[in-house]
């Protein structure tokens, strides 16, 4: 009853308005207005609110639509009235074609019944017949990969299966317009890309989506027109960039809140030192608007290889191919250790190169690393095609692509960065596994005492803050107690403040007092760091004196970036914007 | 009124997976199941009979007492079941309603579908030991898918009258169920209609016998019961049989749907808190 009205009135409105604009209006608000009844017993004093105050929207056949704004905007309303569950209270609504509409997690599931039977229950609710549900079946149990556990009760379902399910049946029933709110936030990254895939091919077969999210990015990059609520009120509506600048005014004007994704303007204090999820390494991961063809890595002599030499330089270049039309990507590179120690991740956003869409077809792009800061070992390398802001990513392959350091092995270290010695000297290994459990212990001087550890920048002042690429000397004092005659080695050693083994620099001791070790350039990327110290007895294979994690010290950055270590790189591509 | 006939057409599958939920919850998981369907009406109506066939020596007329409670019980319980059932069933489903904008009355109707199926094993029950105890059926059997159709008009009427109430006015549950007690003895359930005629005085008998659910109950006996009609032919008219049940289920339906076209783009509102 209730849409064959809308119907009518839908028809009569948009003859009225065909006139005007080109495109067939799916929905259409005028002047709508909302006010929940209170509780009778309500507090007096409490006036009651507009929920809704003078909406008046159209969306277009076809269109994906975005409603953003803050907690208790209105958002979740609108979508209730376009959805038919909610009247408005004032004002019109005019819709046309089937509205189907995704809340919570599947609000209408019953815990007792079986996901089957709950499929059945739900996509009647939503106005589908048994014939037609029948035939959807098997698509909504392979969408939601639930297997076996569809005929299993729906209250033995976890969170993530019951979205999936509930997604999987809207979509896969019939309509025209589909409201979703804020739900796909619960998914696993994975799902997720399944489901925005799925939502690219309703928008490439003409269906009109609406939907409201808290996510910016993401309204910015997937929908044709935003809609931006405050207080029940609609602020702005249009291109999606430009309202997603409203917002985060919106946001940044409310003292409390700390809005997501603000660019660094202060100085970057600490970067990502893990990779997110070793689970998904392997994986090719991304809506495949834009896919990832082939990665090449090629050596200084611009061979292909898998294999090269530390501090040599390494050229990442990744062909690609474009589905659609993109705006605004931006392009990324991470190297993992192969236990997943962050060790530097690049991408075009952070060095500030705009790329500002790209075209159908082919294409490619390359990261020219000009040396490999990297101690031998195995990494891993990811690259992805991310949209503007890291929202979703067009194509993704995380930890796809193995890298091999060649070098002598022999300690666990991460990195291999230049450094220059006072006095030259010979090299040895020390056995570091005697350092373990030992973080942030020294041990006894016996025949030798550490005196002092010293950071000094380049004024020769003592610090612990450093900017990275600043040049830093470590200068170290000893004293040497009584009979101190068996060449013993001196060891420093760099850690990051979780453990991690970055650097170890081993030379002969001999007669020194003081020994500094000057880095030129100190590329550690921010966080904080330690330095150890130990006097290596290379014959008895034990350290003399050691002090280990205590010595702290902090990096800075003036830019966001991501790992352990600043690897200069440069970026090249070639592609049709 | 047609548009809602066409509506309730087109959304039968709906009504069906309903229905078929409520059994289920109903029946999926004890033991017995649906046997449950006719072990609870049965026990009750084992205890009306020790208190009032043996302790109370309450005495039928023509009809083992027994079989005059069953043919009475079962068919209350399909009203009064329903009926709760249906009046907060808005509420209760609330996460439903909450999905999709479809009609808030398909829950209640639903509700009486899934109790009149929960009725009819009772039902055949009722008609075998009516066969067997009264040597066979009265010729108004016929007439028993009518008087299901009437009794399902009234349960539907009033249970989508009272659960759109109930969405704002919560004291409405505990009128119902005060107000259906009191039905229950109002109505000649255990009691012979005999005895009522002679305990009230003439016109308050009349006024007595003017309630719908007196007429449903004896439509119910004379259709089930052989020789039913004939013992209280002499003291019912056919206007507190046929009339007044029918004006009153074709009244509570206009009303209950009235209420809910009234009420349809409010309902949801309540439904949060």
């Amino acid at each position: 009853m209730q849409d064959k009205e809308q119907l009518l009135t839908t028809t009569s409105l948009i003859e009225k308005g065909s006139s005007s604009t080109a495109k067939d209006v799916a929905v259409r608000l005028v002047g709508v207005k909302k006010k929940y009844p209170l509780p009778s017993k309500a507090d007096p004093s409490f006036a009651g609110f507009w929920a809704l105050d003078e909406i008046t929207l159209d969306i277009g056949q076809g269109e994906v639509a975005g409603i953003i704004g803050r907690n208790g905007s209105g958002k979740t309303t609108l979508l209730n009235i376009i959805a038919g569950v909610l009247s408005p209270t004032q004002g019109e609504i005019s819709l046309k074609g089937k509205v189907l509409g995704l809340f919570n997690l599947g609000v209408g599931f019953q815990d007792e019944l079986s996901g089957r039977e709950n499929i059945f229950l739900n996509g009647s609710i939503l106005g589908a017949t048994r014939q037609e549900l029948e035939a959807k079946f098997p698509g909504i149990v392979e969408f939601s990969e639930l297997g076996d556990f569809i005929n299993m009760p729906l209250g033995t379902y976890s969170q993530g299966m019951r979205l999936r399910l509930a997604f999987a049946i809207v979509a896969n029933l019939e309509f025209d317009v589909l409201v979703i709110d804020e739900v796909l936030a619960v998914g696993d990254a994975l799902f997720q890309n399944k489901c925005f895939q799925r939502l690219m091919d309703f928008r490439r077969a003409g269906k009109t989506l609406i939907l409201t999210t808290q996510s910016i990015e993401l309204a910015e990059r997937l929908c044709d027109k935003v809609f931006l609520l405050d207080h029940g009120r609609l602020l702005f509506s249009g291109e999606p960039a430009q309202a997603a600048n409203r917002y985060r005014a919106i946001l940044d004007s409310e003292t409390f809140f700390v809005g997501p994704a603000k660019k660094a303007i202060s100085l970057v204090s600490n970067t990502k030192k893990w990779a997110d999820d070793l689970a998904n390494w392997g994986k090719k991961l991304g809506a495949k608007e834009v896919m990832i063809d082939a990665v090449e890595m090629r050596n200084r002599f611009g061979m292909r290889c898998h294999k090269i030499k530390s501090q040599e330089s390494l050229r990442i270049k990744v062909k690609f191919s474009a589905r659609d039309e993109v705006k605004e990507p931006h392009f990324g590179v991470a190297i993992f250790r192969d236990d997943g120690v962050y060790c530097y991740g690049p991408n075009t956003e952070f060095d500030g190169r705009e790329i500002p869409g790209l075209k159908k077809g082919k294409g490619w792009f390359e990261l020219r690393l000009k040396r490999a800061l990297l101690a031998p070992g195995v990494y891993r390398i990811s690259v992805a095609i991310w949209d503007k802001n890291e929202a979703i990513a067009f194509d993704y392959h995380a930890g796809y692509y193995e890298l091999t350091i060649k070098g002598s092995k022999g300690t666990n270290a991460l990195l291999n960065m230049p450094f220059k010695f006072a006095p030259e000297g010979f090299k040895c290994t020390p056995d570091l596994t005697l350092l373990e459990n030992k973080w942030e212990q020294r041990s006894e001087a016996k025949v030798i005492n550490i005196d002092s550890i010293k950071l000094l920048n380049r004024l020769g002042e003592e610090k612990n803050t450093f900017m990275t690429n600043e040049p830093v000397k470590l200068s170290i004092n000893f004293s040497p107690l009584n009979g101190c005659n068996k060449d013993p080695y001196l060891w420093v050693g760099i850690y990051r403040d979780d453990g991690i083994y970055c650097q170890g620099i081993t030379t002969l001791l001999g007669e020194n007092k003081d020994f500094s070790i000057f880095f030129p350039k100190l590329p550690l990327l921010p966080g904080d760091y330690r330095v150890s110290v130990g006097i290596w007895d290379n014959l008895l294979k034990e350290f003399l004196v050691y002090e280990h994690g205590i010595y702290a010290f902090k990096m800075l950055f003036d830019r966001q970036d991501h790992g352990t270590i600043y690897l200069e790189h440069k970026w090249r591509w070639n592609f049709k914007i | 009124m047609l548009t809602i006939l066409n509506d309730i057409f087109a959304r039968r599958t709906l009504i069906w997976q309903l229905v078929l939920k409520n059994l289920k919850l109903r029946y999926y998981r004890p033991a017995l199941g649906f046997f449950w369907a006719v072990l609870g009406p049965f026990l009750f109506v084992s205890i009306l009979y020790v208190v009032f066939s043996l302790i109370l020596k309450v005495q039928s007329e023509h009809v083992p007492f027994f079989l005059y409670l069953m043919s009475a019980v079962f068919s209350w319980n399909f009203f009064q079941e329903s009926l709760s059932a249906s009046t907060t069933s808005l509420l209760d489903n609330r996460n439903l309603v909450k999905e999709a904008s479809f009609p808030h009355y398909l829950l209640p109707i639903s509700i009486a579908f899934a109790n009149l199926l929960n009725f009819l094993p009772a039902l055949a029950i009722i008609i075998v030991t009516s066969f067997v105890l009264l040597k066979g059926l009265p010729l108004f059997i016929i007439f028993l898918p009518a008087v299901l159709c009437l009794h399902l008009m009234i349960t539907i009427g009033l249970s989508v009258m009272f659960s759109v109430f109930y969405v704002k006015h919560r004291d409405i549950k505990y009128i119902l169920d005060a107000a259906l007690m009191f039905l229950f003895y109002l109505t000649p359930v255990f009691y012979p209609l005999r005895l009522a005629r002679d305990s009230f005085p003439a016109f308050l008998f009349r006024l007595y016998s003017l309630n719908p659910f007196v007429g449903i109950l004896n439509l119910y006996r004379v259709t089930l019961l052989k020789g039913f009609f004939a013992t209280i032919r002499d003291y019912i008219g056919p206007l507190s049989l046929m009339v007044m049940p029918i004006g009153f289920a074709v009244a509570v339906i206009l009303a209950g749907f009235y209420c809910y076209a009234r009420q349809r783009t409010t309902i949801n509102d309540y439904l949060s808190y």
